[in-house]
């Protein structure tokens, strides 16, 4: 999550060819490759798409550090692996289509700002869920930095040990009841200074 | 744990299809009862919540494959109506950093949305007998978890001729696969036996990693909610059932 800056910070900065694209085709773009991971049978289509989108991502020159990111999804695969007898056509097929999607969406968040795909979306989804969706993006961001300074008041009280398991939890705990507190504390000053502006459930991007 | 991680293209399309489809009624049915003004006041606080428990999905507990959800917590403190708006935005975003497939944000939705609400109920349920916070929040917190992980089994196990042609999928058969529903006799007797003993084991290897999630989710919860109960007991609303 603490990348989520750098996405940031590169869909603002990027000067790529897909940095310049309309949002709206970047996210059509994205419909097209989830079409098909969910469509494609066999492994030579699978494969083919991950290569294009890979290309892709090559193309507009992101930096390589952020390419961890498209692996991390595969993490969360493994369990349902069990459900096969791991065999490698069936982990092949899940590891391509993971690896597809997550490399498509690293790639429309590293290229467009995120006030812009709420933008689209907000002519197609009712306003209050977009807003919704908006306010929430907006407070990982603030949240990020409570967490970060909770973060060493956390390691200054011994922060999380595996050798003191009791006392980890409890400051772990405190740490996460801290960031809620925080949070609400901030969801307020942010209701007051959005009404202030006139909001009624409606952002205009 | 209690959510599906299944990344796009793995569920039938008829699941997801229907997961969303019944988001969308019962979204469209909550919000017909909640105010719109109280909405209105409460959207901050519901993208404070929803990025609490982004941030809490995104602390990998790597041995057991777990994260917190603290879905419990949310429906405490937003109550059931805008807890299922949260757990929609949540999968969103979670969805986008490749937790969980986008074709699933509908099921993942329900599934969550059954921790959060079962999870305030159980508290509200339980406070009334016992009016201890510790116990209340604990077995509140496990049996939402417990509950919810169930569901996300019977949810995956409805799929389970589908997984069946993915690991039997023979090349050369086509690039592209459309099946809205499932023709009957596409697999017979012994494969189907096979699937079902894998989907026994998909369950026992998440029942026991998760029982140890739902065992630490349910201690944090009650930890950050004594933590919240000392600091703002009026946030979880206590003091008039006392």
């Amino acid at each position: 999550m603490v990348h989520l800056s750098y996405l940031d910070y590169l869909s603002t900065e990027g000067k790529s060819f897909l940095h310049h694209l309309s949002p709206g085709w970047k996210i059509l773009g994205m419909l097209l490759v989830l079409s098909g991971i969910v469509l494609l049978k066999n492994l030579s289509g699978l494969f083919l798409l991950y290569a294009v989108v890979l290309g892709f991502f090559f193309a507009t020159r992101l930096p390589l550090r952020i390419f961890p990111l498209t692996l991390y999804p595969l993490v969360f695969t493994i369990l349902f692996l069990f459900i096969s007898d791991f065999q490698i056509q069936f982990v092949l097929r899940v590891f391509l289509k993971v690896l597809s999607a997550s490399t498509g969406v690293v790639l429309l968040l590293a290229t467009t700002p995120y006030p812009s795909i709420f933008g689209v979306l907000d002519r197609f989804f009712p306003s209050l869920l977009v807003t919704a969706l908006f306010l929430t993006y907006r407070s990982i961001f603030i949240l990020l930095k409570v967490f970060e300074e909770t973060q060493h008041a956390l390691y200054l009280r011994g922060g999380f040990q595996w050798r003191h398991p009791k006392r980890s939890l409890v400051n772990l705990s405190n740490a996460f009841g801290h960031l809620i507190i925080k949070g609400i504390d901030s969801s307020e000053k942010m209701y007051e200074a959005m009404t202030l502006r006139g909001f009624k459930n409606k952002i205009r991007y | 744990m209690s959510h599906i991680h299944l990344p796009d293209g793995i569920l039938p399309i008829w699941l997801w299809a229907m997961g969303y489809l019944i988001t969308m009624v019962s979204g469209a049915l909550l919000f017909r009862l909640t105010h719109k003004e109280d909405l209105t006041k409460k959207l901050p606080l519901l993208g404070m919540m929803a990025a609490a428990m982004v941030l809490g999905a995104s602390v990998e507990i790597v041995p057991i494959a777990y994260h917190v959800n603290l879905m419990v917590i949310s429906g405490i403190l937003l109550g059931p109506s805008l807890t299922f708006l949260a757990a929609f935005v949540v999968n969103v975003i979670l969805a986008l950093f490749g937790h969980g497939g986008i074709t699933v944000i509908g099921l993942n939705t329900l599934l969550l949305s059954i921790e959060g609400i079962f999870g305030y109920f159980f508290f509200r349920l339980f406070w009334k007998v016992w009016k201890r916070l510790i116990p209340v929040a604990f077995i509140a917190t496990f049996l939402a978890l417990c509950l919810s992980t169930f569901s996300m089994i019977g949810v995956v196990s409805l799929g389970v001729s589908h997984y069946e042609d993915l690991m039997h999928q023979d090349e050369g058969h086509g690039v592209f696969e459309f099946k809205l529903f499932k023709k009957h006799d596409d697999h017979h007797g012994q494969s189907k036996e096979s699937a079902e003993a894998n989907l026994g084991r998909f369950a026992g290897v998440t029942l026991s990693l998760g029982f140890l999630g739902w065992i630490l989710e349910g201690i944090m919860t009650t930890l950050i909610l004594r933590y919240i109960y000392r600091l703002r007991p009026a946030l979880i609303k206590l003091e008039q059932e006392a």
